[in-house]
Formats: structure tokens, sequence, C-alpha cells
């Protein structure tokens, strides 16, 4: 992680870049799952042209969910954005997601429910092995070059854009560790989207990098990887489809 | 750009170039600048260092003030250095090591992206903008045009594209001299036929770059010039296709049973905006309506259409009041005939939806037609006060013929962001004509332990029906500015019309009479019944959060229905002379308003809300023995008020609790309201009582539901309870001297239930077994009027089940459950006739797939029915199996082979414990047969040997 430290050499040496280090991404995350079921090898096509047809305009209305991600040039956290039930209606719970980065340590902690079970994933940080691409795009006002990288475990292509002029390592799910900010993901050509709607720069407080006190197993990534492993072969073989709900994040 | 062509070059070499050069063995360091193209250093840009090999990034930094930047300690190898700018063209450079300890490259010049593209392309339209050495892309989806239009038009809209009146292109003020599609030239040289002639909708990438012309690509010497050439990128899956089936099967006649068939047939077409399909069956193998599967490809994107709900209440509650009409459905029926008797079914339909964003439109056309033939033979036990009880046994045969035409039609537009107006229109037109021929005999056992048979009646019925409904609803949901706030309006009108005509013939034998004249009654009647109704309604709904988690929500109510029924009654044996008695003429109006508004708590899977309604209704009804006579009034105004509680908590780890109190009203039919009298059954005969009020049903119920996906278990238990106010009982007199059996409805409260049903499943060996109980138990106390004595009837129905799946290989599959259950019966005026029921079932699935795609399909429905004080006691058997094949590479086809009731034992029967009776019932139906048949599907078909899951 040298480059991290040079990079904070850098940082520190530059007032105007400094106060883009820190502050709060918005997030709208989008599960399409007619496009997932597509991908779930149990079913015939004719199932899967009776569910595109039937719910192609549901799928049309999913407003998604939407998430934030609190980050300084050492740290980040990422959680949803609020528990307040969306235009009036009724308020789902939703599982335990929160997701800690420290880069500086080059160590994070996790806690994920699913399965039935809170799980607080302790480790060091893993940064994703990324491919840098020729493409830029803008998303939230930001002019973003494109990267990407393979989920090991669910085989997914996942295609990154990250702000060259926001100079963190942090981004939204599981990724980070680029030269800059995540701002939107696209995993296995739109299954789920993930896309930034706006950035604050702010100096954070304290409760924004904060885990919440919860119970859960200990695990290590190895571990957390077995078991989402295990439970695809599982819920493959029993015909059902491991995303989805209550089942593992996509 | 030179250097991104050259680094395309040296990529190609690089495999080679790696093989070749010797391994260096000390690690080297690489510095550089970053600087624009007047050579004034970029500061902050980011550099980073990709590997060679798979573009794959191996450290990045950043340029400092005077555009430096440096890597340390680099292990040995190749790499691409590619330095990126907000505003500038991304620089790359492949790194090969020298062997020296330090490689400086010096300034390194970026080159700005135009303004225009930056501005235009990368900002307003949001458009990737991918930069391919001198290429760049456009993303067609990015460039709205209407559908349609030609490429052209597309062209048109992209930044730096003129395109004048002959429809010469111009791009970054360069004539284009080439299109190609997908690389290739299309239709020759001239560029405009490539772009007038191919749709917009088909594209999916634009690409302008600087080609060599065709001189220099034969030749291989460039010449320096460079052609103006756009690339048009097909879609690959272009939305748009078409898939069919066609199963068409035939089995022997034997059993008795003419030959068999069956044949079904569907097409669907479809693109992204637009699905038509058409459908067509028919059988006599008493399968009546579509599968859920056929309904859903039938109706396509309008299958399923939740939010159009026009009558607004508590959040949760369905519909507001509950006629109490059994009038078919106006959309297109799913499932339905449930096997009995022996029926010759055709349906046949065609639906077309056409979707966008802002516009939807479906529209449906469906025919069915069931001629159904029933020979049953009933038995039906009266308990009567003093331990006297009266046994009817019915012997029938009946031929039913039903024929609807059904339309639908539903129109949603999203007039803005905010306001939604959705117009749904179903109807339907219905004919049926019905034979009955029926032979009834009354047995009296007036406690003695004998029985006498006091009555013996044979009846002819021939009815024809004609029946048109419809409902049109125009449903307006607006979201106001404050977020969450939000206004509905709906309006519905309905018309039912019904016109039926009976012909009615009785010979009914008394032995009881005292009087020759009532030894014999015999009926030769002509009852002709014109009913219409219409219903008028109107709702509102505001919704109000009125704090970050509180919402309020309020609804109003009218409706006003009319009734107009006129109904003659003639004797045929008396020069068709009316018989007041049984005719009527009625006009009834009803008007039914409800105010209600509840308060919901909503915050992290919890919501709690409480609310009240007040409802009137008002029955406004005039009736005489026929339209000439003076006309009566009935005049009846009921107020009263609802609560409604919910609870809907959603807890960790995939727990929810559910519980709620409401009331529901259910409104008198009408048929139950007039003092008309039907004597189809000339010896149960019904009679309305226009003294009836609402009834009122108090239902208290929570439920739990756990699951873990991880572990495949599931746990699910519910409790409910209902206590009625004013149910609607039909009590029953019995003449003393002939045993008819007149049923009146009427109000009584004091009637309850209390049911609880608990769910377990697990697994026996993870994806391997799995293992389901289940147990039922309902308490039931009913009351009702026999003979003016109140009798209190508590039934307790206990029921237990198991399910076993076994999925031990690929190749084998069992699914088996087992059923029980036992209902006991007590009855207060009539203790001695006390009894109990028993129900079991037990079913097994066994799924076998063979070598050479063959599959057999085995299951075993083993039900058994007893009775023992009716002296019923029935077991049946039915055994089928079915063996089939898929035929050929592409799996299109399938052959099968079907045996139904092996064993030739299958008799639909149904017993049931009622208020002071039980009865049994046996329909004579369809029994063995054998099918062979065949399928085609475009899509494929698939052998099946493991039931889905959850997806």
């Amino acid at each position: 992680m040298k480059k991290l430290l040079i990079l904070l050499c850098l940082l520190t040496s530059s007032v105007t870049i400094a106060q883009k280090t820190e502050g709060v991404a918005t997030y709208v995350r989008k599960e399409y799952w007619l496009k997932i079921a597509n991908r779930l090898t149990f079913l015939s096509q004719e199932q899967k042209d009776r569910e595109a047809q039937t719910w192609k305009n549901w799928e049309e209305d999913n407003k998604g969910i939407k998430m934030k991600l609190a980050f300084n040039a050492n740290e980040s956290l990422y959680t949803y954005n609020s528990d307040e039930p969306e235009e009036g209606g009724y308020s789902y719970r939703k599982s335990e997601f929160v997701l800690y980065n420290n880069f500086e340590k080059e160590h994070k902690t996790d806690i994920i429910e699913m399965l039935g079970k809170t799980y607080v994933i302790d480790d060091s940080l893993h940064a994703p092995v990324w491919k840098i691409g020729n493409q830029i795009k803008e998303v939230a006002g930001y002019i973003c070059m494109k990267a990407e990288t393979e989920d090991p475990i669910k085989k997914q292509k996942i295609t990154a854009w990250f702000a060259q002029d926001i100079p963190v390592a942090a981004g939204p799910e599981m990724m980070n560790s680029l030269p800059g900010l995540i701002l939107a993901l696209d995993i296995n050509d739109g299954d789920v989207t993930v896309e930034a709607i706006s950035v604050t720069f702010r100096p954070l407080k304290s409760d924004d990098l904060k885990l919440p006190k919860l119970k859960g197993k200990k695990i290590d990534d190895e571990a957390y990887k077995a078991i989402i492993r295990q439970h695809i072969a599982d819920r493959m073989t029993s015909r059902s489809s491991p995303y989805g709900w209550a089942g593992i994040r996509y | 750009m030179k250097n991104l062509s050259l680094l395309a070059v040296l990529c190609l070499l690089t495999a080679a170039l790696y093989a070749q050069s010797p391994p260096a063995a000390t690690r080297f360091s690489l510095q550089g600048q970053a600087v624009d193209t007047a050579s004034a250093p970029l500061a902050s840009s980011t550099v980073m260092l990709l590997s060679a090999k798979d573009s794959s990034l191996v450290n990045f930094t950043r340029t400092g003030d005077n555009g430096a930047f440096s890597f340390k300690n680099i292990k040995p190898g190749n790499y691409v250095l590619k330095i990126s700018f907000v505003g500038f063209i991304p620089y790359n450079q492949l790194i090969k090591p020298t062997g020296e300890a330090v490689i400086d490259l010096g300034p390194l010049k970026l080159k700005p992206i135009t303004r225009e593209l930056m501005e235009v392309v990368v900002r307003t339209a949001k458009a990737p903008l991918t930069i391919k050495g001198d290429t760049i892309e456009y993303n067609a989806s990015s460039f709205k045009v209407p559908p349609g239009s030609t490429v052209e038009d597309l062209l048109r809209k992209l930044p730096g594209v003129q395109i004048d009146q002959d429809g010469n292109i111009r791009a970054q003020g360069q004539e284009v001299k080439k299109v190609t599609v997908d690389g290739k030239s299309f239709f020759g040289n001239d560029p405009k036929l490539a772009t007038k002639n191919l749709q917009a909708e088909a594209i999916t990438k634009v690409q302008v770059f600087n080609d060599k012309t065709e001189q220099a690509k034969l030749t291989g010497i460039d010449d320096g010039k460079k052609e103006k050439t756009v690339n048009l990128e097909l879609k690959e899956e272009f939305k748009k296709g078409g898939f069919g089936k066609v199963t068409a099967g035939a089995g022997p006649a034997s059993n008795n049973i003419s030959t068999r068939f069956e044949g079904k047939g569907m097409y669907n077409k479809f693109d992204s905006k637009q699905q038509f399909s058409a459908l067509l069956l028919g059988n006599n193998t008493n399968q009546q309506g579509l599968s859920f599967n056929d309904y859903q490809d039938f109706r396509g994107s309008n299958a399923f259409n939740f939010n159009d709900n026009a009558d607004f209440g508590f959040s949760g509650a369905n519909r507001y009041i509950y006629f109490g009409d059994d009038n078919e459905s106006l959309t297109v029926p799913v499932g339905g005939g449930d096997g009995r008797g022996f029926s010759k079914n055709t349906a046949g339909g065609i639906n077309y939806n056409y979707d966008t964003k802002k516009t939807k439109l479906s529209t449906s056309y469906y025919f069915n037609q069931t001629q159904i033939q029933l020979d049953a033979i009933r038995e039906n036990k009266r308990y009567l006060p003093a331990s006297a009880s009266l046994r009817t046994t019915d012997t029938s045969n009946q031929n039913n013929l039903n024929t609807n035409h059904r339309i639908s039609f539903r129109f949603e537009k999203q007039l803005d962001s905010m306001q939604t107006l959705v117009v749904i229109s179903n109807g339907r037109l219905g004919s049926g004509n019905s034979n009955q021929q029926s032979l009834q005999r009354v047995f009296l056992n007036s406690g003695t332990g004998n029985e006498v048979q006091t009555t013996n009646s044979q009846s002819l019925n021939n009815s024809t029906t004609n029946q048109f409904a419809m409902a049109n609803t125009l449903l307006y949901r607006v979201k106001l500015k404050k977020k969450g706030r939000s206004f509905g309006a709906s309006a519905t009108y309905q018309i039912n019309k019904n016109d039926g005509d009976l012909l009615l013939k009785a010979q009914n034998e008394f032995y009881q009479a005292t009087s020759v004249n009532d030894m014999l009654r015999s009926l030769n009647q002509d009852q002709g019944t014109n009913s219409r109704s219409s219903q008028y309604k109107a709702n509102l709904l505001y919704v109000e959060p009125f704090a970050k988690k509180f919402t309020w929500e309020s609804f109003y109510n009218f409706s006003l229905r009319n009734d107009e029924v006129d109904r003659d009654v003639v004797n045929l044996n008396d020069s068709r002379n009316r018989i007041d008695s049984l005719s009527l003429y009625y006009k009834n109006n009803y008007l039914f308003n409800r105010l209600g508004s509840s308060l919901r708590y909503s915050f992290k899977g919890l919501n709690i809300s409480a609310g009240v309604a007040g409802q009137q209704f008002q029955l406004d009804g005039k009736f005489a023995r026929d339209q000439g006579q003076p006309l009566q009034s009935i005049r009846r105004t009921y107020t009263t008020l609802i609560p409604n509680v919910s609870l809907n908590y959603s807890l960790k780890n995939n727990k929810s609790l559910y519980g709620g109190y409401d009331v529901g009203v259910q409104i008198p039919s009408s048929r139950d309201l007039q003092p008309v009298t039907s004597n189809s059954n000339p010896l149960a005969i019904s009679r309305g009582n226009p003294d009836l009020l609402p009834q009122l049903n108090h239902n208290l119920s929570a439920y739990f539901n756990y699951f873990n996906p991880g572990s495949f278990t599931n746990f699910w238990a519910n409790v409910y309870t209902t206590y009625y106010v004013n149910q609607i009982i039909y009590s029953q007199t019995v003449d003393p001297q002939t045993n008819i059996i007149t049923i009146m409805p009427e109000n009584l409260t004091g009637g309850r239930n209390l049911g609880t049903y608990l769910n377990f499943g697990f697994p026996l060996k993870k994806t391997k077994a799995t293992l389901g109980l289940n147990t039922q138990l309902n308490f039931g106390h009913n009351l009702t009027r026999i003979n003016s004595v109140l009798n209190e009837t508590n039934n307790q129905n206990y029921s237990l089940g198991a399910r076993l799946e076994l999925t031990p290989k690929e190749w084998i599959t069992f699914y088996g459950n087992a059923n029980f259950s036992i209902t006991d019966t007590r009855y207060s005026i009539n203790t001695a006739q006390n009894q109990v029921i028993y129900n079991n079932s037990f079913r097994g699935d066994l799924n076998l797939k063979l070598p050479g795609s063959i599959y057999i399909n085995t299951t075993l429905n083993y039900r058994t029915y007893k009775n023992e004080r009716l002296n019923f006691n029935q077991q049946i058997p039915i055994l089928s199996s079915s063996i089939y094949h898929i035929l050929g590479s592409a799996k299109k086809a399938e052959i099968r082979l079907s045996a139904v009731d092996l064993l030739n034992r299958n008799v639909v029967v149904s017993q049931y414990a009622g208020q002071n009776y039980t009865s049994t019932e046996s329909i004579q139906s369809l029994a063995r047969y054998f099918m062979l048949s065949f399928t085609y599907n475009m899509r494929g078909v698939q052998g099946k040997i493991r039931r889905d899951g959850f997806y």
C-alpha cells in the first residue's frame, strides 16, 4: 500500500484536493431480477421467456434502494441511506449490511445478515484485481474512467467507473482500491447497477464511520467465500435462486 | 492519438517481445512528467501502471504540482503506463525494462478532448465515450429518437455530425465517405444507403474514425490520406421474437367411453414494446380452463395488475363490501374443472399488449365452451328436533352446456411524472342451457329407529340462461409535491343482465298425505326470470405523511346499486296461467356510503395501523307479484362503525409477525332479500327474507413466519377466529304432511369459528431429502333454526399432514404426501346423530430419467372417505403413469404415452357435515383412458425430474 502513502503525501501538499477526499456519496442500487433469473441454468427457455414477458413492466418500475458511502482518504463506511419508508409507503426491514474499510491499516470489517444469521467478516483488505479500460463517462457530475474485475466466487463481470478527480480508494459494495472514488458499478452487464446520485464533500462526523454494535458470528474472508460458494451450489441443486429475498446479495 | 495506435500495434507484439527479452533481474524505477500540448504541467493527474499482459492495475499515483510522478521498486516486466486527466484523452505508453535502474520518460503530452465532445456527449447525453485509438464511439441508446426512425435520424442527433438535404453525412467537418455495418461495407459504397435503410432501433453503437483509403488498404502503402468512416454496430439480440408450441394427442375408445382427444396450440410474438398471443385448446379429458402458465403466456405483461383496486379502503384490506353473488368472473378463468363428470371443452383467444414507459395498453378476447355430463348419487341427512331425521337420496343425470365470450381492455397513461390514469373495461357475454333429470326419495326416521319412505319425486328441469356483465373503471392517482402525499379518485360502472328460463316438470308422491289431493302433486311450469343490476361506485383516497414515520390515510366510498327483477311463473297444465305465489316483480336500490380514516406508524420493518370507518347501508325496495299490481315498499337503513387494527413486523433473520383485527360487512344478496319462492327443487323450496340485515364478521388473526434459506428450514403458524353478528343463516322448516323443506335466510348472532395452522419444513439431508409436517385444527360453532328450534352445531376438525421430498440423484426423485382429517360434529337438537367423518389422502409421485432422453412419471393418489353413521365407506386409488421421450438434439419435440387411472376407479366424492345435515356426493367421472400425444415447442421441451423451488 505504498501507493497510498505516496498518495497521502501528495494530498497533504495540495489544499484544494484535500477538500475533495472527505464526504458522503449517495447511490441508487437496482437489481434486475429478470436478468438474474435468466442466468439460472435450471430454468427452461420457456420459463425464462414467461417471466420476462409477464413482469417486464414491473422491472421497468424498479426504483431501487438508496445506499450511502461515507469516505475519507483512509476509511470508508457503506450502508443503507435511510431506515424511513419511501414515499409514505410501508416500511420493509432491510437485512443488516454495513461495510467498513480502513485503507491505511489495510483492514476491513463487514457486518452482513444473510442466510438467517448475522456475520461479522473481519479480515485484511483484499483489493480486487482491476483492469483499466479506455472509456470515460460522466456519473453524478464527475468524469469517470472504466475499470473491470471479476468476482471470483459468483463469477460476475464487474464494471466500475471511478472519478479521476476524487482521489480516494473507497467504493460501493465490496469494490474499492482504485485511483479514484468509484461512482458507478455494473454487475454482469446490468444485472445489478449501483450509481451515485450525489457526492457531498464535508468533514465527517465521528459516527459517520462508526460500525453499529451488533452481535454476529465472526468469520474471515475465506470462511465467507466458503459459505457463499456452498449456498450457491445448494440452491442451484434444489432448483431455486441463491439470490434475492433473504438469500445472498447478488 | 497516434500513440494509441502505436500502442495497439505494440500490444500485439508484446507476447513475443516478452518471451524474447532476457529476465531483467533488478527492480527499476519509472519517472516522468504529465504536460498538456502547450507543455504546461498537469498537476494531480492519475498515473496508473498496468500489467501489459492483461491491463490489470499494478500500482497508481498522482502527479505533483509540477506534473511529475515516479514509481519506485517496480518488479521487472512489461507495463503500460496510463495517465489520465479530466478533459484529456488518456495517455498510454508501453514500458519495457531497459536494464537501467531508472527509466525517465521525460515530459509526456496529453491531448485535450474537444470541448464539444466532452460537454455534449459525456455531460449532456451521459453517454459513455469510448476512446479506441483514433476512434471515438457513441452509445446509440443515449440519443433518443422516435420509434421507427432510421439511422439517418439518429446520426442527426450526434454532436459533431451534420446531414444535408440529400442525406450526405459530414462528421467533424469532413464528408463521410464510407458507412460500414459491424465493420463490413453495406450495399456497396454509397453511405446513404445504409443510413436511410437501417432502423435506428437495431443499432447499439456508432463509431466515427479516420480509415485508410481503399487504395491504401489494397496496396498496403499508406498514402497518408484518411477517409472519414462511420461504423454502425448492430445490437446483439435485437429484442424481438416469436415462439409457439403445439400439443396434440388422442386415445382409443375403451371402457365404455368414446375416443379421447386433447389439443392445444399457442403462438406469441413480441418486440420491446408489443406482445401478441393467440391460443386455442380443445379436449374431452376434463381440462376446462387455462393452466396458470398458459394464462401467463396468454396475457403477458397484463397477467397481473395488482394496483388496479379502485375500491379504496384500509390499506391491506381488499374489497370493502361483499355481495353474496356467485357470478362467473369477468376475466379469463384460470384452472377450474375439478375433474367431475365427463366434459368436452373448447377455448381460445387473442391478446395484444402495447407497453411503453408512459402508455400501456392491453386488449384481449377469450372464448370458452364446456359441455359437461354429470351422473350423481347424493345422500343428505337432516337432523330435526326430537331425534327425528330426514334422509334424502337423489339420483340425477345432468347435461350442461355453457358458452362465454370475454373481452378485456386496459389502458394506462402516465399523464406526467406525478399523475397516472387507468381505464379498465371487462365484459362477459354468456349463455347456457341445462337438462337435469332427477329421482329423489325421502325417508323419515321419527326417532324410533325405523325409516319410512315418505316421498318419491321425479323431476325434469330444462333451463336456458343468457347473461351479459360488464365492469368499467376509471382510476386516477396523483402524487403531490410533498413526498409521500398522494390522492386517488376512481369511478366504476357495472352492469349485470341475466335472462333465464326454466321449464320444470315434476311428479311428487307423498305417501303420508292425508287427502287424496295431497298424495300426488305434479308440476308443469315455465319460470321466466329477467334481472338487471347496475352499480355506480365512486371512491376517494388521500394519503398524508404528517411526520417522518407517520402516515394518515382517509377514504370515502360511495356505491349505488339498482336491481330490477321480473319473475313470471306460469302453469303449463293450466293454459299458461300465472302462479302468483311464485311470481314476483321488484326494484331495489342499495345505497352504500363509507367514510374512514386510519393512522400508520412505519419504521424499520414495523408497521402498526389503526383506524375506524363509519358506514351506512340503505335499502329502498319496491315489490309486487307483477308489474301491474301496486308496489309495496321495503325500507331499511343500517349504520355501523367498523374498526380496523393491524400490525406488520419483519424481524431479524427472516422472521415476520402479523396481527390484525377487522370487521367484514356482507350485504345480503338480492335473491335472499326478496320474498320470492324458488321451487326448482320441489322438495326443498327456498324463499327470500326482506327483513335481512347485513352480516358482520369480526375477524381476529395472527401469524408468524420464519424461514432460513441457508439451512432450508421454514416454520409457519397462524391462528384466526371469527365471531358473527347477524350472520345470514338458512333456517329450515319441514312440513309435517309432505316433509317438504322450506329454506329461508335470517339473521342470527353467536356463530363463531376458531382455527390454527402450523407448518414446519426441514431437510433430512440437505438438497437430498426434505420433510414437511403440518397440522390444522378448526373449531366451529354454528347456529340454525330448524322448525323454529335453535340448533347449535359444534364442528371439530383435526388434520395432520406430512410431506416428503426425496431428490437423491439427478435421475430419480420422489414426492409424497399424506393427509389425515377427522371431523367430529355434534348437534344440540339431536345428539343421537352426532358423528365423525374421516377423509384421508395419500399421494406419491415418482419421476425417473432413463438413458436416451426417456422420462417416466408415475403417480398414485389414494383417497378414503368414511362416515360410519351414514354407512358411507369409499376407497379410491388412482394410478396414472406416463412415459415420454424428448426427440432430436434440438430438444424441441416430445412424444408421450399416458395412462390415466390404470385401475379404472375414478369417482369424484365429497362429504360434508353442515349446520344440521350431512351430505355425501359421488359423481361418475372420466376414469381409465390412454393417450398418445406429441408436443412441439419452439423454445424447447425440458424433462423435469426435480420440481422448481422459489426463484
